[in-house]
């Protein structure tokens, strides 16, 4: 369980806060996407999670962040990584090895797994990865998506219990950002995990999140399940965040009293909406 | 006019990236290049403003091969925007990023002033600002300022809204449509199908190296099998139509299912719902 309470945060360098008065309750397993307009705060909330704020960037932290009942400002930032595993925006500012199976035995290292758990443990998060094939491949041979991948391999080696990703799929093509999404789904589903991705490709944080928080002037605007949220989709996009076409369509079919149909996640949901207008069940009587 | 004769590519003379490519882009047009990561998109990229030469076939720039042009001659044709701003921005204010093309090319006179006067203007940029402590978004914008206010016929742009939210994403996307719209010719990776579908008349698509599809953008866009092969995932408004077809919700030739857009499928729908009332079915 996450727990924020009352947390603000001034830059040292900043003249405002960049996050304020945020309280948050994240239970186990969740499944946590955030996004906003840049400058929002959303990078930084992250950074909370993880205890780079306070540990590593100086400034004004008030209020507490709890992970499991470990308080991050009073616990070390080694003992904050063993539960929670990052993922930086920049795959490659976190890469240390030349070869894929170095770079998930690097970590494992460092955190002094015993020797007879290493293999198991590579060989286990390079599958869930779906990359047990480029185990003795160079990284710099790999393709954008691939090293996506292969940066979560990394930190998922170490069994943490939140896993915190910033723009995972920024520069993947929309097919290798739908699988980098199935592949996390399915190991926070299968581990327990908490998984608390930031993301602009609101389609697939609607889809496959079963939070959405919308960070806004470094405030929690909305916060809820994807449908719950994306109902305020007029809302959303007067703070620069806008809505995928298909809760769009539904909100609009909605809005001209063609059917009663919550907000659309994804397609399925807005064909599902679609039909339901064509059979002339859109609204019931 | 630019032509693709062709043209393969490799960038080690051995592994070829590019196989037998051949399209022509007229002056004017505004295409998008789509596949997945490592279709061959920017390395088509770097052949069209010459920073890679063919390994056979050839690149014209208006008739004139790539292989016959100085890189200064090809610059003032093609401009081109990186992926990342952070590999274009060099210099230490943001009117010395914008004097930086025409110092290139030993042009920085009053009239390269003046216009950069306006660039500033028209982009509401500090001049005096310092790139680097620019945000993302605005670091984008004055990448591709630094582009357009050369003036090039051309412009290449390499994935030129990722990371951006959606209101930089459209105030980038805006500029480079109000370019095409006054003649200036635009080549464009994107990953956003969206963004594909929002702005760009043509889509040539691309896998392994190949082009699999070169068509009208909705054309391209709603044929499944040109989808499949590139990996792609159709626009969700075109997705729903093309669905509510495959499932027998309704007719190929209904104006459902040739809703291109939010607003088209709105009206559609709505049209479509109040026929129903009127047949009796509700």
């Amino acid at each position: 369980m996450i727990e924020i309470s009352q947390l603000s945060f001034r830059y040292r360098e900043g003249a405002e806060p960049i996050l304020q008065g945020i309280d948050l309750t994240i239970p186990d397993g969740s499944f946590v996407g955030i996004t906003g307009a840049a400058g929002s705060g959303k990078s930084t909330l992250t950074y909370a999670f993880n205890g780079i704020i306070p540990h590593c960037y100086p400034g004004d932290f008030y209020g507490s962040v709890t992970i499991d009942g470990l308080d991050t400002c009073e616990a070390s930032l080694t003992d904050i990584s063993r539960l929670v595993g990052s993922v930086c925006q920049d795959i490659d500012s976190q890469m240390v090895s030349s070869v894929v199976e170095d770079e998930v035995l690097y970590g494992l290292e460092n955190f002094g797994v015993p020797k007879d758990q290493v293999e198991g443990r590579i060989a286990e998060a390079l599958d869930a990865m779906g990359i047990s094939d480029l185990r003795h491949r160079g990284i710099a041979e790999l393709s954008g998506g691939q090293k996506q991948k292969v940066a979560v391999a990394s930190v998922i080696a170490l069994k943490p219990r939140v896993l915190v990703l910033d723009e995972p799929t920024a520069e993947l093509d929309p097919a290798s950002s739908l699988a980098v999404f199935e592949l996390l789904a399915r190991y926070a589903r299968e581990n327990g995990t908490t998984v608390i991705v930031v993301e602009q490709k609101i389609a697939l944080l609607s889809d496959f999140a079963d939070m959405l928080l919308i960070v806004d002037g470094g405030k929690v605007r909305f916060q809820g399940t994807p449908s719950e949220v994306l109902e305020h989709s007029d809302e959303l996009l007067e703070i620069g965040v806008n809505c995928p076409r298909s809760t769009s369509l539904v909100n609009r079919l909605r809005a001209r009293g063609l059917v009663d149909a919550p907000a659309a996640r994804n397609v399925d949901e807005a064909v599902r909406a679609c039909k339901q207008v064509l059979s002339g069940k859109g609204v019931s009587a | 006019m630019i032509e693709f004769e062709n043209v393969s590519a490799s960038y080690d003379g051995e592994l070829p990236i590019l196989r037998d490519v051949s399209f022509r882009i007229p002056d004017g047009d505004f295409v998008a290049f789509v596949g997945t990561n490592g279709a061959g998109k920017s390395t088509t990229m770097r052949l069209v403003n010459g920073l890679l030469k063919p390994s056979s076939g050839q690149v014209l720039i208006d008739g004139v091969p790539t292989t016959q042009l100085r890189t200064s001659q090809l610059a003032a044709k093609v401009g081109f925007l990186f992926q990342n701003p952070d590999r274009q921005i060099c210099c230490s204010t943001v009117r010395e990023e914008l004097l930086f093309g025409f110092r290139a090319q030993g042009r920085a006179d009053a009239e390269a002033e003046a216009k950069v006067d306006a660039m500033i203007e028209r982009f509401g940029f500090d001049g005096d600002a310092e790139p680097f402590l620019l945000n993302r978004g605005t670091r984008q914008l004055l990448a591709l300022a630094s582009i357009i206010v050369m003036e090039p016929p051309v412009v290449v742009l390499d994935e030129p809204t990722t990371g951006l939210d959606f209101r930089e994403c459209a105030k980038v996307m805006d500029v480079i449509a109000e370019l095409n719209a006054r003649g200036t010719t635009v080549i464009m990776v994107c990953h956003d199908m969206e963004v594909v579908a929002d702005y760009a008349k043509r889509v040539i698509a691309m896998t392994a190296g190949q082009v699999v599809a070169d068509g009208e953008t909705f054309a391209v866009l709603r044929d499944r099998d040109v989808l499949a092969r590139t990996h792609l995932l159709p626009p969700q408004v075109v997705d729903v139509s093309l669905r509510l077809v495959e499932d027998g919700a309704v007719a190929a030739a209904s104006p459902v299912a040739l809703a291109d857009t939010l607003d088209e499928m709105t009206d559609a729908l709505a049209a479509a719902a109040g026929a129903c009332e009127r047949t009796g079915v509700r």
